[in-house]
């Protein structure tokens, strides 16, 4: 029972949480300085072989979903959980106390002065605008706390950044989000929500100079059967909502139109991204791979690139498939036709696609809120400074002053100097 | 006036700016030089207080290079390595220009000058073109997400200039200047402290905004970007800073050390990722 005592007051204790902080802090050095999500190949041509097994040895690679850091962050909110718990009633019974002129007299003091007169304007200079009276062994005395609530700081930032951790943890399990991608008129599922997303429309506001001010697409979302349908745009910075999901207008690129023809008589009529591919309707095996599309190509030092977004001279850079097995690559210029066999594929219509990622993460509210208590809890701990102080009157009239700020320290102990001995406001 | 001549303006009151905050650095070294010679406390503490007020005119200045700035860029004077380290010398500035009066502590002025200097002197370096937004940055956000960085970074930056008189102050033969001019190390220490608090307070906002702004960006609040990992790296360094402040016999030289650290921290925020670490703040 001792042992469990002693556990629990370790993973209660500021100890534990300087060194999980310490540890938090190296996770995070290494998480940003390791490019994370290569292969072995690649650190092993960044470093070295052996730093390569290592840095996957240790989930390096990976550093902030790895299991060593998700329970890192765990026992950081156990720590924070039972730091709580633990100092709750001391914190309660010192914010009771705090008011009685019993607590107040018999408390430790980190300054003390000796006035002539009443002292009540350096009760109002120090910001104790509450002064009470009472007795103490017979004799007058003044009594003052301020900013009580402080008292609660620490506390309340804790328990922000307990809930900014779980919002954020959890979130991370529960959240679902899909990606779409097609060009104005297209239809498509929702991953596997049942739910049908079609891009209305997708408009990109252009500058004089030719820069992109915004990206906007217009969506309507529909269930599975039809039944109810929400209309909704979608811009960079303004999202979309509806159906309790979030449609964020992410990127965009170029599509065309496929048109596959077998033995000169039309097979398949599509529409294909950028980065996507067709299958043969016919012969799923034979994969077209439109790579990337170029409006206006240009050949530069044997690099494909375009000199402008108009479509002038439109190169489409496709690749085949046959079996897996890529077959050949090339680049189309405007109505150029590639034969494979008895098939014969041409690009047209070249317009830009849309992707719109969708979100839907419950917890995002509780990691906001988290985070709102979080900062909370710092202006309680760091502006709202808890102090005390009294004042007794001595038999020959003459006062006695005390006060305490634990967090104030040197500022608070000159500035009650100043206060007492009378000296002018400097600020 | 057209939107070049604003900018053309700007560009002069930026000149002038650096030129008198390097005048201030000089007068701030002056004043510790010349009294620190002296045998008695006879300094009324004049030369430091002329180099407040040309620190003072430096801001001034500075004040309104950044609103002709924004007039001539049509938007907030925040999205760009120039226009970032422009501000952060300007919060720098207002932050050493309130603690300086504030505590009376005109030594302050000569560690924290040099480090304004060095900063708007790393805008100089930068370019000054203006360049239209990408879409991304064109959010309510941006100003509440980039101002609270700027008087975080700047109250960090007071707090490592307070650390280093704090290491300093013992190399110090004990005389009249050091009575006169430096506070006690336990002053030293609460000024750090609350200069810290105002850091680490606006840090939280800094944070708190940008996510809010991500989450409306891109979708996600937290992507764990270089820059957004270095962000928290300085938020811990200074919770540890806070922590490690309650402990017996932590208070003083180790804190002062932290403040060092946090500060490098918030310089490799700010410039090291830049440069080092590409990711979705590559802009700033």
């Amino acid at each position: 029972m001792e042992k469990l005592k002693k556990a629990g007051r370790f993973l209660s204790s500021m100890q534990f949480a300087m060194i999980l902080l310490f540890i938090l802090v190296a996770a995070c050095v290494l998480g940003s300085l390791i490019t994370q999500g290569k292969t072995y190949e690649w650190y092993a041509a960044a470093y070295s072989e052996r730093t390569a097994g290592a840095i996957l040895a240790l989930h390096l690679d990976d550093v902030f979903h790895s299991l060593w850091f998700v329970l890192l962050t765990a026992f950081l909110c156990l720590n924070l959980l039972l730091c709580n718990i633990v100092r709750l009633p001391s914190i309660l019974r010192q914010w009771r106390e705090s008011g009685t002129p019993e607590t107040i007299l018999s408390a430790g003091s980190s300054v003390q002065a000796k006035m002539k007169d009443a002292p009540d304007a350096a009760f109002a200079r120090m910001g104790f605008r509450r002064v009470k009276e009472g007795s103490a062994e017979g004799r007058r005395c003044l009594y003052s706390v301020k900013n009580k609530a402080g008292l609660f700081g620490a506390w309340v930032c804790h328990l922000g950044v307990l809930l900014l951790i779980l919002g954020f943890g959890l979130g991370q399990v529960l959240k679902t989000e899909y990606a779409v991608f097609g060009v104005p008129g297209q239809t498509k599922e929702i991953g596997d929500t049942g739910y049908l997303l079609t891009i209305d429309d997708f408009r990109i506001d252009e500058r004089s100079d030719g820069s992109v001010s915004q990206y906007t697409a217009d969506l309507t979302v529909q269930n599975a059967d039809g039944s109810r349908k929400l209309s909704g745009s979608a811009s960079v910075n303004s999202p979309a909502s509806m159906f309790g999901m979030k449609f964020y207008q992410n990127s965009t690129g170029w599509a065309a139109a496929v048109h596959v023809k077998k033995d000169g008589k039309a097979l398949q009529d599509e529409v294909v991204c950028a980065g996507d591919f067709l299958a043969a309707a016919d012969k799923p095996e034979l994969v077209i791979y439109l790579n990337a599309f170029y409006p206006d190509y240009v050949l530069e030092n044997g690099t494909p690139t375009t000199k402008s977004r108009e479509v002038r001279n439109p190169a489409y850079l496709y690749s085949v498939y046959y079996r897996g097995q890529m077959i050949g690559m090339n680049a189309l210029l405007g109505d150029e036709e590639l034969t494979i066999d008895e098939y014969t594929v041409t690009f047209s219509d070249p317009e830009t696609y849309t992707l719109i990622q969708i979100k839907r993460d419950p917890l995002t509210p509780l990691a906001l809120i988290g985070g709102l208590v979080t900062l909370l809890g710092l202006i309680l701990a760091l502006y709202v400074q808890p102090g005390r102080m009294w004042a007794v009157q001595e038999e020959d009239g003459t006062w006695t002053v005390w006060g305490y700020s634990r967090k104030g320290g040197a500022i608070f102990a000159e500035r009650f100097r100043e206060v007492t001995k009378g000296e002018p406001e400097r600020e | 006036m057209n939107k070049e001549g604003f900018l053309a303006v700007e560009n002069t009151l930026f000149t002038v700016t650096m030129l008198l905050y390097f005048a201030s650095m000089v007068l701030f070294f002056i004043f510790i030089a010349v009294h620190h010679s002296e045998k008695d406390s006879r300094d009324e503490g004049k030369s430091g207080r002329i180099a407040w007020y040309v620190l003072f005119a430096g801001f001034v200045l500075h004040t309104a290079a950044l609103i002709l700035r924004g007039i001539g860029a049509g938007r907030l004077p925040m999205t760009n390595q120039y226009e970032f380290a422009t501000s952060f010398a300007w919060g720098l500035s207002l932050v050493s220009l309130i603690f300086i009066r504030k505590y009376r502590f005109d030594v302050l002025g000569a560690f924290a000058a040099p480090v304004i200097f060095l900063v708007i002197g790393y805008a100089a370096m930068q370019s000054k073109d203006v360049h239209e937004l990408m879409p991304a940055l064109r959010s309510n956000w941006l100003g509440f997400h980039v101002s609270t960085a700027i008087i975080s970074y700047g109250s960090f930056g007071v707090s490592f200039a307070i650390a280093l008189i704090f290491l300093l102050r013992g190399r110090l033969a004990a005389g009249s200047f050091l009575d006169a001019h430096i506070p006690s190390r336990e002053k030293l220490d609460a000024i750090s402290y609350r200069a810290v608090s105002l850091g680490l307070l606006f840090l939280t906002f800094c944070i708190i905004t940008g996510s809010i702004w991500a989450e409306r960006a891109w979708g996600s609040y937290w992507s764990w970007d270089p820059k957004e990992t270095w962000s928290l790296i300085t938020w811990l360094i200074y919770a540890l800073y806070l922590h490690q402040r309650l402990r017996k016999g932590w208070k003083g030289r180790s804190a002062a050390i932290f403040a060092v650290i946090g500060f490098i921290c918030v310089l490799f925020t700010y410039i090291g990722v830049n440069t080092l670490l590409p990711g979705i703040h590559s802009y700033a």
